[in-house]
């Protein structure tokens, strides 16, 4: 093992013994409860690892808790899709309801297109959902969001450039 | 990410192109002049085919699921669907057993339902009541007061604007509601109650401390006959019944077969090695064997039924 990777697990370990119990109270304190807080505790320092950024930490706290607020907006974002999700579920017909199984990989697909069109603006999210998923033409759109017909295609050509830089960046990642 | 320049710009034109394409108004010279700019440049048909894995992608889920989904959720949904709904859950303090003996009671109540059955009726002011399953209520109507007794399981009652200006009231043990608001459900349970508000407020009085508290759209609040609990947010399985289903996040099995079994004659065991594993889904009230299957399949349960109304639900790792 080379000495810089050396050098660099022992700061992630002085990083993790000095400050892992201060951060699970700090995450505690958001969430409200236990289990979260150890489970986002250690996605933080997984992100410090995979970063090597451990040896140039100057301030350890605010360093971690930076990466912390970034999984803990993740967090609270999931969640909320995933309410609007089962409520898009219960609101379907008994009888067309998909299967658990399903249900957990439609969930997984929503979140991965949540992702792409995270950074959109609001209108022109709407408009593409409208045409994407509701399968409205552009006309009627327009009509909805009291714009025009060449507005909601400008939107449209936005949106899904948009989407697309976002999948290749995630490729990439 | 550095993409060359005139991929990006090959990019920007492919997204322009798919617009066009998918206006639902689209003209045959749209679709001539895309053919031409995509046999133009090898750049093209590259940034075309990003268009179609973008569009691919879209196309996993179901429009019906993935638009209210991924709707911004801050201004609409759950709040919308249920802004109008006030929910109470409320019980006695007697526990299953003595609420279960006034079964005779239960059967000369004004307005009742068998398990899994749900009902709505329209009450004299012109007010609705939605009864869930296995529910018995008392309708008191006077010159003073609209009052509605819940004897057992749960409602949703929605009033309508009284000309005599009288007071909405539930009563269930000895916790009494007063509506604030226009609709709300109340739910009898051995263990306590529970008022949950999803427009305006409701007052909720245990006379017998003279114990008081006021809960806003949003909240929940529980009880039992000796004290009123502390407030807590909603969410969107709050009155999920009304559509019939359950909504579970994150909610331990034995709780949620719980839940279940109040739509089905019978008992339903959960073996206590698995009454913590977390279930996430939502199920359907009206099937509940289907909702059995669900789980099953969906978490490698076993579900064993020794008669129609014995079934246990244990770990399908056991041999």
């Amino acid at each position: 093992m080379p000495a810089t990777d050396l050098s660099l697990r022992s700061a992630v370990d002085v990083l993790y013994s000095d400050h892992h119990s201060w951060l699970q109270g700090w995450l505690r304190k958001r969430l409200g409860n236990a289990f979260d807080a150890a489970d986002l505790t250690q996605d933080t320092f997984v992100r410090v690892i995979k970063a090597r950024s451990a040896l140039d930490i100057r301030e350890p706290r605010p360093y971690l808790s930076m990466i912390a607020k970034g999984l803990l907006i993740d967090l609270f974002r999931r969640r909320s899709l995933e309410q609007s999700y089962l409520e898009a579920l219960a609101a379907m017909p008994q009888e067309q309801l998909p299967s658990l199984e399903e249900q957990a990989i439609l969930l997984q697909a929503l979140m991965e297109i949540d992702r792409l069109l995270l950074g959109l603006g609001p209108r022109v999210r709407q408009a593409f959902i409208l045409s994407q998923f509701d399968g409205l033409t552009y006309p009627q759109i327009a009509e909805r969001l009291g714009v025009s017909v060449r507005t909601v295609n400008n939107h449209m050509a936005k949106a899904m450039e948009h989407c697309c830089l976002m999948q290749i960046q995630l490729q990439l990642s | 990410m550095n993409l060359p320049a005139e991929e990006l710009q090959a990019i920007r034109m492919a997204a322009q192109w798919y617009a066009r394409l998918h206006s639902g108004i689209t003209t045959d010279a749209d679709r001539a002049g895309w053919n031409a700019w995509l046999s133009a440049d090898p750049l093209h048909s590259q940034a075309w085919q990003r268009m179609t894995a973008v569009a691919e992608q879209m196309a996993s889920v179901p429009g019906a699921l993935a638009a209210p989904t991924l709707s911004e959720r801050h201004n609409r949904s759950r709040r919308q669907v249920l802004r109008s709904v006030l929910l109470l859950t409320s019980a006695s303090g007697l526990g299953w057993l003595g609420w279960r003996s006034q079964a005779t009671q239960n059967l000369l109540c004004d307005y009742r339902t068998a398990v899994g059955e749900r009902r709505e009726f329209q009450l004299a002011d012109g007010s609705t009541v939605l009864l869930n399953t296995d529910t018995s209520v008392n309708v008191r109507f006077d010159g003073r007061q609209r009052l509605l007794e819940l004897l057992w399981g749960e409602i949703l009652v929605t009033t309508a604007i009284d000309p005599l200006q009288r007071p909405f009231k539930v009563i269930t043990g000895h916790v009494e509601v007063l509506a604030l608001g226009t609709r709300f459900i109340v739910r009898g349970q051995a263990w306590g109650g529970e008022v949950a508000v999803l427009e305006k407020a409701v007052e909720v009085s245990l006379s017998a401390i003279g114990s008081r508290m006021r809960v806003e759209a949003g909240q929940r609040l529980d009880f039992n006959d000796r004290s009123l609990g502390t407030l807590r947010g909603n969410d969107v399985s709050v009155g999920a019944w009304q559509k019939g289903s359950i909504i579970a996040i994150d909610r331990p099995l034995a709780a949620l077969l719980d839940e279940l079994s109040r739509y089905r004659n019978g008992v339903l065991r959960c073996d206590p090695v698995i009454a913590d594993l977390k279930v996430s889904g939502v199920f359907p009230v009206d099937n509940t064997d289907l909702a059995l299957a669900a789980l099953e399949s969906g978490f490698s349960l076993r579900v064993t039924r020794y008669s129609r109304f014995w079934v246990r639900v244990s770990s399908g790792d056991q041999r």
